[in-house]
């Protein structure tokens, strides 16, 4: 690692608030050594050549009576190619002598008392940058080691620790806890989680977004994020370090939080087994086991049942799922079920249609809310009533769930309400065995898509109208009686028995995937 | 050669480039000599064409400049102190000299002369410091190792008194306490002596260097360009532009006087010349470098008009031209160097002459 520069100095623990940046240039080649000298002297200070930083201390000129000494000095420190050179506070010069400094290029600070202290500590952070930044990284080991850090702790400990903006992030990139200064945060790219080095644009202030994940064994998604922007003095590798000890506490804090949320996850999914399988007459040990978890198995359920990718981690987005919830008014009891949650509410009496309605509007908005985080698909079931009922308004919630996922049309979100019998039908025919059934029926028109496939879809759903066709598909009546007689040639079929036509209704359907 | 009243514009300029930015207000003292001289004149004296057994009495004014401008004094002054210092050695001048022909001391002589009984004394071209310096042991009798004394000192009210024997510094310090008790200004006349030790003891020509100084800056154009005021004064220019920064500090200074410090930005290079200041202009600083010091003459002229702003005057924003002129010959040698250079003042650095050959 390179040796700080002056800028960096200034953000030296001891230096910080204690010295003043008061004219020339921050920006130069970083110094190399600290010399002393005497301020009130005439003479060339021995030692203060090249790239360093001159320190004066002693009677540096008393005030403004002696500005042409200390010009003098300054002079002859700048011919000497000294960098920098630090005053004590009581010598602070006048406007002339900051723009001498400006114009020799020459770095003047002001330190309060006492100046050989702040020399000390810059000489050390020169020779030894890297105990610099042990001494940070040991503050905040030490300091989460002391005690248990939450997120909000750690921010308040990096902040002081690195002087810079620092932000808690959820595993999304949302802010839960910020320190005094915002982190321009949407540099964050919170779908990698590895630790990240971003170059901001000078929009931002410019300089680094250090970010580093807080990662658990065997979850893939990061559950939260520790960021920082560093600016062009930070020394990144000490941020990057810091936060990498902030995140490796707060995950194993995490683990053991996660082990709780696990084993209820898996006390909820076995109970959820029985009480399916227990239909509707649950016997007392397992209504006893229901009370217990707070599940009402009597009134009327209505189920919701909503699926997430198979990466999705249920478990740690239980909850996420159940506040989704209690922000749309409801509070339904949710189960980790498979890939992805099953939950049910519980109505006392059977459901008017409106308050159904109402309540699949609810449900609705609450998978909207939901699929702004998550990608996900809701299916709702009807109202069922009795034990036996979670079981029966879940499968059918469970099978609008399995059509709402591919009805992005519909924002993947169906009620079983507003399916009708047709489209349950349908779901029939996406399940395994139906489809391979369906492409060999209509093999011999040619693939999926094909002109003769289209058209005798359109003519079975245009009820046979040739017209209806013609204007459907944009074509001359004439070529869609063609096409139709090909199609009975081919397939050796009567589109007028009424038995053969809703197999090749239901075929055209399925392998075009309406 | 003879003066007239005519010359007076130009001595009093002149004696205002010299002064180095002290000296006294040279303008009061033209105002008292045009009024002398009415439509009379002077003779200046050659010093190295006169008679070396001619009897010289070096005479000025000493103390506070400042109350001698509030109330201009008759004139009378200078030939009570002329009359007791002959009195007390019993010895009659045929001639006087200055005791500093610049700033407001330029005319001091000129003033004794026309002022002594019956025709006009003689004014040789002499003084005892070829520039303007703030004390008495600074007197070039002094430095080379003469006696300043016995000198008379007549006062504003009245009183003569008259201070003989004690080195240099002694004299200085008691001269000082008179002024501090009896009006802060006196006219001084220092006892007569053979022109032939003056020659070799203080400074020739300094009258006509500043005539001709003084006649050349007035016919310049208004508003000249810097270079053409440095030829006009026969020195280099040191910065040209407005004034950043002036500081001034009581009682700083070496003597006890009031010490002060100015930065003009040359407006060509940006370079900041600083200029330390104390009766006189000292010193001076370019970006930190010690560039000009005294006993070199550091002038500050107002940049439209080539008149020099003197140290108590000069003020931040004024557009000022800072010239450095040559110091007499007589100072450079190393140890005459140590009474009128920086260490004299207490700047701890070594004397910069430009015009000398290191």
């Amino acid at each position: 690692m390179s040796t700080p520069d002056l800028a960096a100095l200034l953000h030296l623990p001891g230096w910080r608030g204690a010295v003043r940046h008061v004219a020339g240039p921050l920006d130069g080649p970083p110094p190399g050594d600290v010399v002393l000298g005497d301020g009130g002297g005439a003479t060339v200070v021995p030692g203060a050549g090249p790239g360093t930083l001159l320190c004066l201390t002693g009677a540096v000129g008393a005030g403004a009576a002696d500005a042409w000494r200390l010009e003098a000095q300054l002079r002859r420190a700048a011919d000497a190619g000294v960098v920098a050179v630090l005053l004590p506070a009581a010598a602070e010069p006048t406007g002339a002598t900051r723009l001498l400094c400006s114009r020799l290029g020459l770095a003047l600070l002001v330190a309060d008392e006492p100046v050989l202290q702040r020399a000390l500590e810059a000489a050390v952070a020169l020779a030894a940058p890297e105990v610099a930044r042990a001494r940070a990284v040991r503050a905040v080991s030490g300091a989460a080691g002391a005690s248990a850090q939450d997120g909000a702790g750690f921010v308040r400990l990096l902040q002081r620790t690195l002087d810079l903006p620092v932000a808690f992030l959820d595993g999304r990139g949302a802010v839960l806890h910020r320190g005094s200064d915002p982190v321009p945060t949407a540099a964050l790219r919170s779908g990698e989680p590895v630790p990240q080095r971003t170059v901001l644009p000078a929009g931002d202030g410019g300089g680094t977004l250090l970010a580093h994940p807080v990662l658990l064994p065997g979850v893939r998604a990061a559950q939260r994020w520790f960021v920082a922007a560093a600016p062009g003095w930070a020394d990144v590798e000490a941020v990057a370090d810091c936060l990498a000890v902030a995140a490796a506490t707060v995950a194993a804090r995490l683990g053991v939080d996660r082990l709780g949320l696990e084993r209820d996850a898996r006390a909820r999914a076995s109970l959820l087994t029985d009480v399916l399988a227990g239909g509707d007459g649950p016997d007392a040990e397992l209504r006893r086991r229901a009370a217990a978890a707070g599940w009402a198995l009597d009134g009327w359920h209505v189920g919701v049942r909503i699926g997430a990718p198979a990466t999705t981690d249920t478990a740690g987005s239980r909850d996420e799922v159940a506040a989704a919830f209690a922000d749309g008014g409801l509070a339904p009891v949710v189960v980790e079920h498979g890939d992805g949650w099953s939950a049910w509410i519980t109505l006392p009496r059977p459901p008017a249609a409106e308050t159904v309605r109402e309540l699949a509007e609810d449900l609705r908005q609450v998978h909207r809310a939901l699929r702004r985080h998550l990608r996900s698909w809701t299916g709702v079931g009807r109202p069922h009533g009795g034990p036996g009922g979670i079981a029966r308004s879940l499968a059918e919630a469970t099978d609008a769930a399995g059509l709402a996922a591919g009805r992005t049309e519909q924002g993947c979100f169906l009620h079983v309400d507003q399916l009708g019998v047709a489209q349950t039908l349908l779901a029939w025919t996406r399940t395994g065995t139906f489809p391979p059934a369906a492409r060999s029926l209509l093999e011999p028109l040619g693939p999926p898509g094909s002109d003769l496939v289209t058209t005798l879809a359109a003519y079975l759903d245009q009820e046979s109208s040739l017209v209806q066709t013609a204007a459907v598909l944009g074509v001359h009546r004439n070529t869609v009686a063609a096409r139709v007689a090909r199609v009975q040639q081919l397939l050796e079929v009567d589109l007028t028995d009424r038995d053969q036509r809703l197999a090749l209704h239901l075929a055209c359907r399925a392998v075009q995937g309406g | 050669m003879e003066l007239t009243a005519a010359d007076v514009p130009a001595l009093v300029r002149g004696a205002e480039v010299l002064g180095s930015g002290g000296g006294g207000d040279a303008r009061a003292g033209g105002i008292l000599v045009s009024r002398l001289l009415r439509g009379g004149s002077v003779d200046l004296l050659d010093p190295e064409a006169s008679d070396p057994g001619l009897l010289v009495s070096a005479v000025g004014m000493v103390g506070a400049t400042v109350v001698f401008t509030e109330q201009l004094p008759g004139g009378g002054e200078f030939t009570r102190a002329l009359d007791a210092v002959q009195r007390w050695t019993g010895v009659r001048a045929g001639a006087v000299a200055s005791v500093e022909a610049a700033g407001l001391n330029a005319a001091t002589a000129l003033v004794t002369a026309l002022s002594a009984a019956g025709s006009p004394l003689p004014v040789v071209d002499l003084d005892l410091c070829g520039r303007a310096l703030p004390r008495l042991d600074q007197f070039s009798l002094a430095v080379a190792g003469s006696d300043i004394t016995p000198l008379a000192l007549a006062l504003p009210g009245g009183q003569v008194v008259v201070v003989d024997g004690g080195d240099a510094v002694t004299t200085e310090r008691s001269v000082r306490s008179v002024l501090a008790g009896g009006g802060g200004w006196a006219a001084i006349a220092v006892g007569p002596r053979p022109l032939a030790e003056l020659r070799r003891h203080a400074l020739a020509g300094t009258t006509r260097r500043l005539l001709e100084v003084g006649r050349r800056l007035l016919a310049l154009p208004d508003a000249p360009g810097p270079a053409a005021v440095a030829a006009a004064a026969g020195g280099q220019v040191l910065a040209a532009g407005r004034v950043l920064e002036v500081v001034r500090h009581r009682g700083a200074g070496e003597g006890g006087f009031g010490r002060g410090s100015l930065v003009v930005r040359d407006r060509a290079t940006s370079a900041l010349l600083r200029l330390e200041m104390e009766n006189e202009y000292l010193l001076a600083l370019a970006d930190g470098d010690v560039v000009a010091t005294t006993p070199d003459v550091l002038a500050v002229l107002d940049r439209r008009a080539a008149r020099p702003v003197s140290c108590d005057r000069v003020r931040r924003g004024d557009d000022v031209v800072v010239l450095r002129l040559d110091a007499p010959r007589f100072w450079h040698e190393p140890a005459r160097l140590d009474a009128v250079g920086p260490r004299a003042f207490g700047y701890d650095v070594d004397p910069v002459l430009p015009g000398v050959p290191a």
